[in-house]
């Protein structure tokens, strides 16, 4: 878009002769007409002198602003008005159409019709990631029993897809003070879709005594015991707070003389963050309506794909699914 | 044809005073309300720029410089405080060696250009820092950045992070070895100009008269908390009697003291971050069309920051396409604000009087 074409012009000769075309002074005035009215820091500079004409100069100046003033507030509620209509025709278009995806891809609960989704996906994350919310804090009870089930949702979903690796993130943590309960209730899921023969669950937690699954059913049948789905899940002081940690263990060691700041490199701390922590996820979906990480550890975001639907309120099979086309970089049709 | 046409027509007087006349009245207006403090911007689609427009690439990494002047004029008109731009990252060191001496070429001169504007910069109130490893670029880039840096760095009103060879891992890394590091150096140094023992001996020849309390006020040289003050004035007492004082002094002199691994907070780490002082990151900004960070801003993006993915290129992006992210990050403000105070009932609007 060009702003000053001759300007443009003359800048673009004068860059291509790495800058030796115009002196400085030169280029100052170049740019002179388009330069705004620099930031007033000291408004009381002059006191005494030319403070005869200065009222007037001042009020008319003045009436000049408050005229741009008002000119830009309109403007500024003209945008708002029409961002707010064109906001609610997108949030209802992304709704309409979430629900054509929903009704046209719905898992029945059937790990064949997944697996069928995903047959034709070029690549498929070995490590997914998730954020989920607790809704409603208030009411306890109900959004943690709404919570579980998600998980639980989005872990059954994996296991049909053939993802070994699932991270869920929750900022509160509270998930993982009920990991025997999680565990049952994503086997009882697993259990739902699969029938009595399904893939084996590991449910464990950074810092929390890892909860190898007592449970996993014994399948002697060897295609469905090959499949294993690990789950993790993380809270918001797997974050910050881990390095945080870290930052404190190292400081120990290095008091103590047992290390020198200087071996400490990328290569170490990724080391201790993965063994600790967890590796990087390929695939990071997020169910909410915009894109915000809201703690989500930091480190191991380094090369994730990040996938969010615009406007999406709530954990939905038709989400999932779009995130592993979009990470595919395939195409996804109305209709199967 | 239809394009040079539009062209034409577009540079034609009139229509670009009016243009930008539009843009300002534009800006004018975002003034109105909430601004993001510090927005940071991945610019990425140089060289497919570059390619789809079949030009070389150092050409759409020049274009991509254009881009920036632009959204920078846009930001800190509008008033945004900081910007941060992804300009090169470490990994970029494995791209061709005659493109990175291109970048490199490019960020010495344009560089060395704004140091020949220092009166202008002055005027504005603008500051470039360099964040970034600095041990892996060469000597006349360094002087080159140095010079702008040290030129522009008392001016606070705007602030433009350049990461050159960055990358958020590399920083956070580089937080942990600062911060380990400061804590590895013990609390009060060892030398100091004065002798305990020789002050211990002083006292012990001069007075015996005075009472061993009105001696513990010298021997309590070391800076430390007051319950070990206490301990230490008891000591004292005890020391200025009995002459096998010694063994006492030497062991505070080998255990250094160090300062409580536990105080180390995110606080802490976010104070070592290249971005240490700057206001939290409000807006991130990526443009075409990949939806990932690329070890860029980790630890900053990782809380409240509101991300956006755009599929423009970056040569191609200008207030047009950075007005919606602009707009619907202000009405997500406004939304988020109401929502709070709907949501929280008197107890919390009788505190937010308070604190008015």
């Amino acid at each position: 878009m060009p702003r000053a074409t001759r300007e443009t012009n003359v800048y673009r000769r004068d860059a291509r002769a790495n800058h030796k075309l115009l002196t400085p002074a030169e280029r100052e005035k170049l740019i002179q007409p388009y330069l705004p009215s620099p930031p007033s820091r000291s408004p009381t500079r002059e006191t005494k002198e030319g403070f005869r004409d200065r009222p007037i100069r001042k009020s008319r100046l003045g009436l000049r602003n408050f005229f741009k003033a008002q000119l830009h507030a309109l403007l500024y509620a003209i945008i708002h008005t029409i961002f707010s209509i064109y906001i609610r025709i997108r949030v209802a278009y992304h709704a309409v159409k979430d629900r054509v995806f929903a009704v046209l891809y719905y898992h029945h609960r059937t790990p064949e019709l997944i697996q069928k989704d995903v047959k034709g996906l070029k690549r498929k994350p070995e490590h997914l990631s998730v954020v989920l919310k607790l809704e409603d804090e208030a009411r306890g009870g109900a959004g943690l029993e709404a919570l579980v089930d998600e998980a639980a949702e989005v872990a059954a979903w994996c296991a049909c897809a053939g993802i070994p690796m699932l991270s869920i993130y929750e900022p509160t943590g509270i998930l993982k003070g009920y990991v025997p309960a999680t565990h049952r209730a994503i086997s009882r899921k697993l259990s739902s879709y699969f029938g009595p023969q399904h893939p084996a669950l590991t449910l464990r937690a950074p810092h929390v005594p890892s909860m190898e699954s007592p449970s996993t059913p014994t399948s002697d049948s060897p295609e469905i015991s090959q499949k294993q789905l690990s789950v993790l899940l993380l809270s918001a002081e797997d974050g910050r707070d881990s390095l945080v940690d870290l930052t404190k263990t190292l400081t120990e060691m290095s008091q103590r003389s047992k290390l020198s700041p200087s071996d400490i490199s990328v290569d170490l701390v990724d080391a201790e963050l993965s063994e600790s922590v967890m590796g990087e996820p390929n695939l990071l979906i997020l169910f909410g309506p915009n894109v915000e990480l809201s703690g989500y550890p930091p480190w191991q975001l380094r090369l994730t794909e990040i996938f969010h639907v615009q406007d999406n309120q709530g954990v939905g099979y038709q989400v999932f699914l779009r995130a592993l086309y979009n990470y595919a970089n395939a195409q996804m049709r109305f209709g199967r | 044809m239809s394009m040079s046409v539009r062209n034409f027509f577009l540079s034609s007087p009139p229509v670009e005073w009016a243009v930008n006349q539009l843009r300002e009245l534009l800006i004018g207006a975002l003034r109105q309300g909430p601004i993001p403090q510090h927005v940071a911007f991945v610019m990425d689609g140089n060289r497919r720029f570059a390619r789809t427009h079949k030009m070389e690439t150092v050409e759409g990494h020049n274009l991509g410089f254009e881009a920036l002047a632009r959204i920078l004029e846009v930001c800190y008109k509008s008033g945004v405080r900081t910007v941060t731009v992804y300009a090169f990252s470490i990994e970029n060191f494995n791209r061709s060696k005659y493109e990175v001496d291109a970048l490199m070429e490019m960020a010495k001169v344009k560089l060395q250009q704004l140091s020949q504007h220092g009166e202008l910069l002055d005027r504005y109130g603008a500051s470039v820092r360099v964040l970034g490893s600095r041990t892996m670029l060469k000597p006349d880039v360094l002087a080159a950045i140095d010079k702008a840096v040290e030129m522009t760095q008392n001016n606070g009103d705007a602030v433009l992070n350049i990461c050159f060879p960055y990358t958020s891992r590399d920083e956070i890394t580089t937080a942990i070895k600062k911060t380990v590091e400061d804590y590895s150096t013990p609390l009060h140094s060892q030398a100091r100009p004065f002798s305990q023992t020789r002050i211990t001996q002083k006292i012990r020849s001069r007075n015996l008269s005075t009472s061993p309390l009105a001696s513990s006020p010298l021997r309590a040289s070391s800076p430390a908390p007051s319950s070990i003050s206490d301990l230490d004035e008891s000591v004292s007492s005890s020391t200025t009697l009995h002459p096998d004082s010694p063994p006492t002094d030497s062991r505070s002199h080998n255990n250094a003291i160090y300062q409580d691994p536990e105080t180390i907070t995110s606080e802490t780490l976010d104070q070592h971050m290249f971005t240490a002082g700057n206001p939290p990151l409000d807006l991130l900004v990526r443009t075409s069309g990949v939806n990932r960070l690329s070890d860029f801003m980790l630890w900053q993006c990782h809380e409240n920051t509101k991300m956006v993915f755009l599929d423009c290129l970056w040569p191609d992006f200008d207030l047009w396409q950075f007005l919606p992210v602009l707009v619907e990050w202000q009405w997500q403000q406004k939304y988020l604000e109401d929502k709070s105070v709907g949501k929280v009932g008197a107890s919390k609007s009788a505190k937010a009087l308070k604190v008015r």
